[in-house]
């Protein structure tokens, strides 16, 4: 009945590169000297996705500015490169778009071409609800709203070998995303230091409950529940090694203490402790700006300086390993061309995503913005979608993470890929 | 809501104390015309109790077994097939809620939400377009707060709170639990989500008027119930389907999910064609929040006039109805309307593929993950003969020896909702708030309520299972017994009768009893005892409380239960051994023993 992962696969744990070698769980020790651990300590590849949620208008955070209609569309929101006194101006990133001027930190990251812009990605489908929308970016399949698993999930089932441990795929949430629903084994943890069994209220000394436990959940090995107890307790021990809370980031890395921020921490200490992490998820919230969006300051502009700022932070606290990582951010829809009537935007159609790593084809605004004239827009309002999400989703796992089977990962879908990675 | 919760808080919630007298209330006489094949399974009477409540039931109170047993297990059957054991107590917590009152359009005026208040007050003049640019969160939550008290209205929030809050207080007190259960497993079986707003504030009333009472009735007549629900129509899109904007969602849903199962033998064309049939079907304004746009607010007798049909919400709108042929699984429909919908559904609901997918649904609820196939076809095969009817197909369950098979028995495992309650009859809790029970559920993994995609919940151990899930049912078991989930309170050396066990290890045999009777505990014992049987465990106890209760008396472990039963917080000086601290003592053991028994592996099975 239970096929799930091999705690202990042969590939490698890679807590042996990571100088743990000394507070590493007894069993490990002892599956390692009597050779059940083969082969090389091995690096592994891992794609960090940030869903931002309520639909980031891509038009202001990556604006085609040298585009008139915009402009006249968007009396109050529009901004230029053109340094004036009414505020600060765009970043110029190729003379076409500009990046929000709240987005300083992504300028570098752009500019050394590790960072790529994709602009007019979205869905085929054309809901304009939150809920459909990232239901369906998260299944994967746009068309079919019963599909059970989410893609992530899928990704991990494609990988095409077993989990080492617990954490293959890690939400930083605290409950588990679509994206990650489904058969193969992944974990919600809000915060790591909560990953534990939680004493609260009992005298340390007379603490046996957690023994306890590990003693209960032994009883059964072959079952799903004595099998996941004990990897449960195996992971608690992983990071009852670590110093979670005196961490420092690498490289004088400084993380906004927003929740982005703190997720993208968290994802860095996974990363570093080599516990097997290959796919991790964070959230970004706020982004559904019907009313007050503000311009170069206000809740956009806060909302992509803490996307920015936290995602660069990662960036340099991991410098180790940056040739393994990969982060791209996605949003459900884009929004509206016209400013509504409460200095916001509605809902609209294709936003614009950002994909960050070594072996991304970055420094450059990949896909297709036609003139913002109204006959060229969806529905007379919109900009429409040219890239489908799922042709950027797929490349990305594809070449980063080495998974070959797209059609079994987002299943109804074949198309061209988009050259945003560059091997 | 703040006086709301006040009101609630002030009142002690005696749910299962009080539920324990009226279960002995007496209620006419039923006889059950069927037999339950348990002693052939090797059950004993208290074994077979006890898997009753654990299947029919959220799990057994303190001394439940017993009831059930002296009332007789057939008849105890028929009494929750019935529905109808008097609920007064649990009656009388529920009229608190006063949404539950309320009709759905009702609801819609009376609760909004902070950005439709904000719309409102601009186009109402309140607000100048241009100064909500200076409007910081802070003002922005005041303005609203002082809207909707000058309104009268309310969050939507408060209401998903305590729709919640009823979910969670029917489940864990009342007497009718199979009615309890089966609503739950039918709202899955349908499922709608909070999580899509635009259906989000019908659900209360799809729960109350469209499952509840039909959750042992004739599965076509749910089925409908379903489809004409506004609920269910704003979930999968039925709403704005018309013979010009066709949406399929809906079509494919009640074929793939609701009636015939994935491999329940139709096409796309089908769908298509479903989808054709049931164009038209569609909410009646119920205010003018709804955005509900293409349909003008119309007198009802001119809507009759041309061929709609309003029931209630329900509204099938003529005008957008696809009046051409259309052909569903061979049956040809054309051009009746509002008939040719309720045909369809009434079609689906007679496939034999329905029977057979709503039973093996059934049997993997009530049996196990993989029921046997026997147990499926005797089960469809009533399903069949009865029309749908529900309450047929269960007593064909557990009249079969596959439901009474030790392959079956303690072979489920519970789901995080079902955990929390079991843990909470188990231990004859009380509700002062049953809203802080949710965030632990929601911690295990289950956000009820909010589950997004039309499939609902996954019925199995694996989407229950995984490591951090697994250490939060653990930390959920000694967060309840150490009365940190608050809200919910219960004595647990009343459980015990005011009889205090000698030891930790005395104290896993009691009250393993009362949280899992009829189950084999020699496993559990044996693996705990070295712990619990440790030398220096009372030494180490005794230790650490003295020291504990000298640096800093007031403990939350150490008071937290004394001051529930005595009603206020006790500001203990306890650096001496006096009784009340060797209580505390062995209640730092207890505690954790029990906290142990409810994350055991055990308890994590039903």
């Amino acid at each position: 009945m239970v096929t799930r992962r091999v705690f202990l696969k042969s590939g490698g744990l890679a807590l042996f590169g990571a100088g743990l070698m000394g507070g590493i769980p007894a069993f490990l020790a002892e599956a390692a000297a009597r050779g059940k651990i083969a082969g090389p300590y091995q690096k592994r590849k891992i794609m960090v996705c940030i869903f931002q949620r309520g639909a980031m208008d891509g038009l202001m955070a990556v604006t085609p500015f040298t585009d008139r209609y915009l402009a006249e569309a968007r009396p109050g929101l529009f901004m230029s490169p053109a340094k004036n006194a009414s505020g600060k101006p765009l970043i110029d990133l190729d003379g076409k778009f500009g990046l929000h001027p709240a987005m300083t930190a992504f300028e570098p990251l752009f500019r050394e071409k590790r960072l790529a812009i994709v602009h007019g990605i979205g869905s085929p489908n054309n809901t304009r609800s939150h809920f459909d929308a990232q239901d369906y970016m998260e299944s994967g399949t746009p068309f079919n709203k019963n599909t059970s698993s989410g893609w992530l999930n899928r990704v991990a089932g494609l990988m095409g070998h077993d989990a080492v441990s617990p954490f293959r795929s890690v939400s930083l949430t605290a409950s588990l995303p679509r994206s990650l629903y489904g058969d193969n084994p992944s974990v919600a943890i809000s915060n790591l230091r909560d990953f534990s069994i939680q004493m609260r209220g009992i005298p340390k000394a007379v603490n046996f409950a957690a023994e306890g436990f590990e003693d209960l959940y032994d009883q059964t090995t072959s079952d799903l529940i004595g099998q996941t107890g004990k990897e449960s307790f195996d992971a608690v021990k992983i990071l009852q090694k670590a110093d979670l809370q005196g961490y420092k980031p690498a490289g004088g890395a400084k993380y906004p203490g927003s929740s982005l921020g703190n997720s993208l921490k968290q994802t860095a200490q996974l990363i570093k402790m080599d516990v097997g992490l290959e796919i991790a998820f964070a959230e970004s919230n706020g982004w559904d700006t019907h009313l007050n969006q503000g311009r170069d300051t206000g809740i956009f502009a806060r909302n992509v300086e803490d996307l920015s700022n936290s995602i660069a932070a990662f960036w340099t606290d991991i410098e180790a390993y940056h040739d393994d990582v990969v982060v791209m951010t996605m949003t459900e829809f884009g929004r509206t061309v016209k400013q509504n009537g409460t200095a916001g935007t509605d809902h609209g159609r294709a936003s614009c995503n950002f994909i960050l790593g070594n072996d991304v084809n970055g420094g450059i605004v990949h896909g297709k913005v036609a003139p913002l004239a109204v006959e060229n827009l969806e529905d007379g309002r919109d900009m429409p979608v040219t890239t489908d999400f799922r042709a950027v989703f797929s490349e990305v796992a594809e070449r980063h993470l080495h998974i070959s089977d797209s059609e079994a990962l987002f299943p109804e879908w074949k198309g061209d890929k988009t050259g945003v990675m560059r091997r | 809501m703040k006086s709301f919760v006040k009101t609630l808080s002030l009142v002690f919630l005696f749910c299962s104390s009080l539920l324990l007298q009226s279960s002995f209330t007496e209620v006419p006489d039923q006889k059950a015309s069927f037999k339950m094949p348990y002693r052939q399974a090797g059950l004993s009477q208290q074994q077979a109790a006890a898997h009753l409540l654990n299947r029919l039931a959220f799990g057994s109170l303190p001394g439940q077994v017993e009831e059930v047993v002296k009332t007789g297990l057939e008849k105890w059957v028929v009494q929750q097939l019935e529905g109808s054991l008097p609920d007064d107590s649990l009656n009388r917590l529920l009229s608190r809620y006063e949404f539950l009152q309320l009709s759905n359009a009702q609801i819609a005026q009376k609760y909004t939400t902070a950005g439709e208040v904000v719309s409102k007050a601009v186009k109402e003049g309140l607000i100048n377009k241009d100064s909500i640019q200076n409007f910081g969160p802070q003002e922005r939550k005041t303005f609203v707060d002082v809207y909707i008290k000058a309104h009268n209205l309310r969050l939507t929030q408060e209401l998903y709170r305590q729709l919640i809050e009823q979910k969670i207080l029917r489940a864990a007190c009342s007497n009718n639990q199979l009615t309890e259960v089966l609503t739950d497993f039918w709202f899955n079986h349908f499922n709608v989500s909070i999580a899509k707003t635009s259906c989000a504030e019908f659900i209360p009333g799809y729960e109350r008027d469209v499952i509840r009472p039909r959750v042992t009735g004739k599965f076509g007549d749910l089925l409908l119930a379903t489809a004409k629900s506004p609920a269910m129509l704003y979930y999968l899109d039925n709403v704005r389907s018309s013979g010009s904007g066709l949406n399929e969602n809906y079509a494919r849903e009640v074929m793939e999910l609701h009636t015939l199962g994935v491999d329940g033998g139709y096409s796309q064309e089908d769908v298509t064609q479903a989808a054709r049939v049931l164009t038209g079907w569609t909410v009646y304004p119920v205010s003018q929040m709804s955005d509900n746009d293409s349909i003008e607010k119309a007198n009802e007798a001119r809507l009759v006039k041309g061929g709609s049909v309003r029931d209630g919400d329900f509204l099938f709108a003529a005008n957008r109805h696809d009046k051409g042929e259309k052909t569903v699984l061979g049956v040809k429909f054309n051009n009746e309307g509002y008939q040719e919908g309720v045909r369809l559904l009434e079609m689906l609901a007679r496939h034999p593929s329905a029977a057979a997918f709503i039973s093996r649904k059934l049997a993997v609820r009530f049996v196990s993950d993989d029921p046997p196939q026997s147990l499926v076809e005797k089960m469809a095969r009533t399903f069949k003969k009865t029309d749908g009817d529900i309450r047929q197909v269960l007593i064909t369950m557990v009249s079969s020896r596959e439901f009474w098979d030790t392959a079956a028995v303690r072979q489920k495992i519970k789901s995080p909702f079902e955990l929390a309650i079991s843990a909470v009859r188990g231990l004859g809790a009380d509700f002062e708030d049953p809203y802080p029970l949710y965030a632990w559920i929601n911690r295990m993994g289950q956000k009820v309520y909010y589950y997004p995609a039309p499939t609902g919940f996954p019925d199995k151990a694996q989407s229950w299972i995984n490591t951090g899930a697994l250490l939060n049912r653990m930390n959920f078991g000694l967060a309840l017994a150490s009365q940190r989930v608050k809200g919910t309170k219960f004595n647990l050396l009343e459980l015990n009768h005011y009889h205090e066990p000698e030891s930790p290890a005395a104290a896993l045999t009691a009250y393993g009893r009362i949280l899992l009777p009829g189950r084999d505990l020699d496993e559990t014992v044996k693996r705990l005892s070295p712990i619990l049987n440790d030398p220096d465990l009372n030494g180490k106890i005794e230790a650490a409380v003295k020291k504990k209760a000298a640096a800093k008396p007031d403990t939350a472990l150490v008071s937290d239960e004394m001051s529930a039963s005595a009603g206020k917080q006790e500001k203990g000086e306890k650096k001496e051994q006096t009784p009340a601290s060797r209580a505390a003592e062995n209640r730092a053991a207890l505690v954790q023993v029990v906290g142990m028994l409810v994350g055991s592996p055990e308890f994590q099975r039903r």
